[in-house]
């Protein structure tokens, strides 16, 4: 048999390939994703339940084969503890870049502040980087690899009131006319608060008249809570971030006669969602309490949540859970897209998806996962969830509700 | 605001303030007994506090029920805690802590505080990550009606205004001064407390005068790490346990026995007392944010005038 040059060429060129192959299997054999999230301090159960969220979603990636592109390459989660300061958030950023180099991609810090800290480290080292954190600031400073998949704290707060308004007139026929503000001076609620001061509040007919803001952690919560029952506002918006401090002033809004749902009180974020607030306050005093936050179970999530139940025993799917979730699902579907795990091409591919199916876009409401030039996610809606019978349940928006909203009445 | 209101807000800080410094006061008692008397710089005293939450949580969850004590659950089980707390004081004492103080102290570098600051510190993480490699990050509290609810007095000038005084947090005071109290007497008054303030002023002349200061020591290391667990078991009914729990606590600790004076029990108390009233009242004239900033002005104030603290005595060693 006589082989010809052209056939040589081929062969020589099949027998490389053959030989390439595995080793560039072996360099892709593992790709490692990150989740930077507090599991030290005050919002340490938080950041647990971000890492359960980022867990499941990687053995569910593992477990179907894991990166197809990249030779059925195992999906590794490398988690790393931001603690509870800004300062500390850094320097864990910067402990997880030295300590993993072959890190494509990562979510995290849960604290707005501890974001902000996180990705000027990460943005530096051009790791893309997914967030559910909701200050404006975030994804204000021209950064290229940090992307945020919650509507902002700005959005959050512009959309809030008119829907909140809304679901007042249609339960009790009259718009609220006065509201409390009683926050933390944490990024998130400063940053969710600031419009409402600055006109946004008033333009709506809404006067402020108790507003109070507070360093966590909070030693007592009597004398701010006072000036809310001496102030008696029509709702109160109650924005602490740390699960210490929400029990405290729950409790101290029952205690001043205020509680169980005679003065409607709306938080915003995940932890007033927390299934440890269910074993603090018992359901009654967390009965009619509302959350505004990012995402929470919907309607068509059923499923997913009773998987991750089954698989990690919490009672239901915070926020937490979800958001970072749905972040190690698009990390997989642009290493996916990208066929490499190299960072740039990853961000690339980040910046240029449009997903409205597959886990990742399931993850969110709104179903659908393309983010603008700022690296903000394309029409995010609020999600408004509310504590009813021991559980909170999504109740706007509509389409998406597992239950009716039920608006506190005096 | 209208001269109602106010009053009305400063008669609830102040209320507010009494029952915080009440328990301020006994958790700086508790740190007297090792700063003060035996001037270890104790970081894992705070932790000590967490530990003794635990405790306090899982034997009222697990072991005595809230059905057969009621509302009293919290506070049995706090007491149940003192023995467990000063045998592992005691033990700490022996095992750890007693190769950097007393007269083994006497001949190490700058009287052995550095070692003694560095092991402290360990047993502070120690004690910290095992909580939280043990007991997860979850918070936990003695759920009870006590802390949710509240004796109102009202303010006669008007039917509307009152003060809240919170069921939890005045048990808590209450057992936090008796305790306290207790604890005076103890050193005052007993043949032990003038052996502790024999060692505490000058462990050599001590040992020349038959006192065993080593034993002496351990007894105060001991009482001091029951008292921080006592009054953690005290705090888990109105406040949630988590293993990081005692850092939020331990500054307040040492600026109050400090500002008490070095070495005075009822100083100590007396201290965590001025802490927990500014801390609440400071919220009438300034932001609510700077409570914690108002603590220390107040400190810095005080030991400008005061270098001593409140109770402490100039003392001239020769």
């Amino acid at each position: 048999m006589t082989i010809s040059r052209r056939h040589l060429g081929t062969l020589t060129a099949a027998a490389g390939l053959g030989l390439a192959a595995p080793a560039l299997r072996a360099q892709t054999r593992e790709v490692v994703f990150a989740m930077a999230s507090p599991l030290s301090g005050p919002w340490a159960r938080l950041g647990e339940l971000s890492v359960l969220g980022a867990r499941f979603a990687v053995d569910e990636i593992n477990n179907t084969g894991g990166i197809r592109t990249l030779g059925g390459a195992q999906v590794r989660l490398a988690t790393v503890d931001v603690g509870d300061s800004p300062e500390k958030a850094k320097t864990a950023a910067e402990r997880l870049l030295s300590q993993e180099p072959q890190l494509v991609g990562g979510a995290g810090a849960y604290v707005s502040s501890f974001t902000l800290a996180v990705t000027e480290v990460t943005e530096r080292a051009r790791v893309p980087w997914l967030t559910l954190s909701y200050s404006d600031l975030i994804t204000n400073r021209g950064f290229r690899y940090v992307y945020q998949t919650s509507p902002t704290a700005d959005e959050q707060a512009a959309g809030a009131l008119p829907t909140i308004i809304e679901l007042a007139r249609a339960a009790t026929g009259r718009a609220p006319q006065t509201m409390g503000i009683v926050m933390d001076n944490t990024a998130s609620p400063v940053s969710f608060t600031r419009g409402l001061r600055a006109g946004g509040a008033e333009r709506l007919g809404i006067r402020i008249v108790v507003d109070e803001t507070f360093t966590p952690p909070l030693s007592d919560a009597g004398p701010v809570m006072q000036r809310v029952r001496a102030a008696r506002p029509d709702i109160l918006l109650l924005l602490p971030t740390a699960i210490p401090d929400i029990k405290l002033t729950l409790e101290k809004i029952n205690e001043i006669g205020l509680g169980r749902g005679r003065l409607p009180i709306i938080n915003n974020g995940g932890p007033m969602g927390s299934p440890d607030l269910l074993r603090l306050l018992g359901p009654n005093l967390l009965e009619g309490a509302m959350f505004i936050t990012a995402t929470w179970g919907l309607k068509g999530q059923e499923e997913l949540i009773a998987r991750f139940r089954e698989k990690t025993g919490e009672p239901w799917m915070t926020q937490d859970s979800i958001s970072n979730y749905g972040h190690m699902m698009i990390l997989r579907e642009a290493v996916e897209r990208a066929g490499t795990t190299d960072r740039e091409k990853v961000n690339d591919t980040i910046r240029a998806l449009d997903l409205t199916e597959g886990p990742a876009a399931n993850a969110y409401p709104g179903r659908r996962v393309k983010f603008d030039e700022r690296g903000r996610r394309v029409g995010a809606p609020l999600v408004i969830a509310q504590w009813q019978n021991g559980v909170p349940v999504t109740i706007f928006p509509t389409e998406s509700a597992m239950a009716q909203p039920n608006w506190p009445r005096r | 605001m209208n001269a109602a209101a106010f009053v009305e807000q400063a008669a609830q800080a102040l209320t507010a303030g009494i029952m915080v410094g009440c328990v301020y006061g006994l958790l700086c008692v508790g740190l007297a007994f090792i700063f003060g008397i035996m001037r270890v710089i104790n970081f894992a005293q705070g932790d000590f506090m967490m530990v003794g939450m635990y405790l306090a949580f899982y034997l009222a969850t697990h072991v005595l029920g809230t059905t057969l004590l009621g509302d009293a659950t919290p506070f049995v089980a706090a007491a149940l805690t003192v023995p467990v707390l000063f045998i592992v004081g005691g033990g700490l004492h022996r095992l750890l802590i007693a190769r950097t103080t007393g007269l083994r102290g006497v001949g190490l570098s700058a009287e052995g505080h550095q070692a003694q600051l560095i092991l402290t510190l360990g047993i502070a993480l120690v004690l910290q990550n095992g909580a939280l490699i043990l007991l997860g990050t979850s918070p936990h509290t003695v759920l009870t009606t006590l802390s949710s609810s509240a004796w109102e007095l009202p303010l006669l000038y008007d039917d509307f205004s009152a003060v809240f005084i919170n069921q939890a947090r005045a048990i808590a005071a209450v057992l936090s001064v008796g305790v306290a109290f207790g604890l005076f007497l103890l050193v005052a008054r007993t043949r032990l407390g003038k052996s502790l303030r024999a060692a505490a002023d000058n462990p050599e002349a001590a040992t020349y005068m038959g006192i065993d200061v080593d034993r002496a020591h351990r007894i105060a290391f001991a009482i001091g790490t029951a008292v921080a667990g006592l009054a953690g078991g005290i705090i888990v009914a109105y406040y949630p346990v988590q293993p990081f729990v005692g850092v939020d606590f331990i500054i307040i600790m040492y600026a109050g026995v400090v500002l008490g004076g070095m070495g005075s029990i009822s100083g100590a108390f007396w201290g965590g007392m001025v802490i927990g009233l500014v801390q609440q009242l400071s919220t009438l004239v300034m932001p609510l944010q700077l409570q914690n900033a108002a603590i220390f002005a107040a400190f810095v104030l005080i030991l400008l005038f005061r270098p001593q603290g409140l109770f402490g005595r100039n003392v001239e060693r020769a």
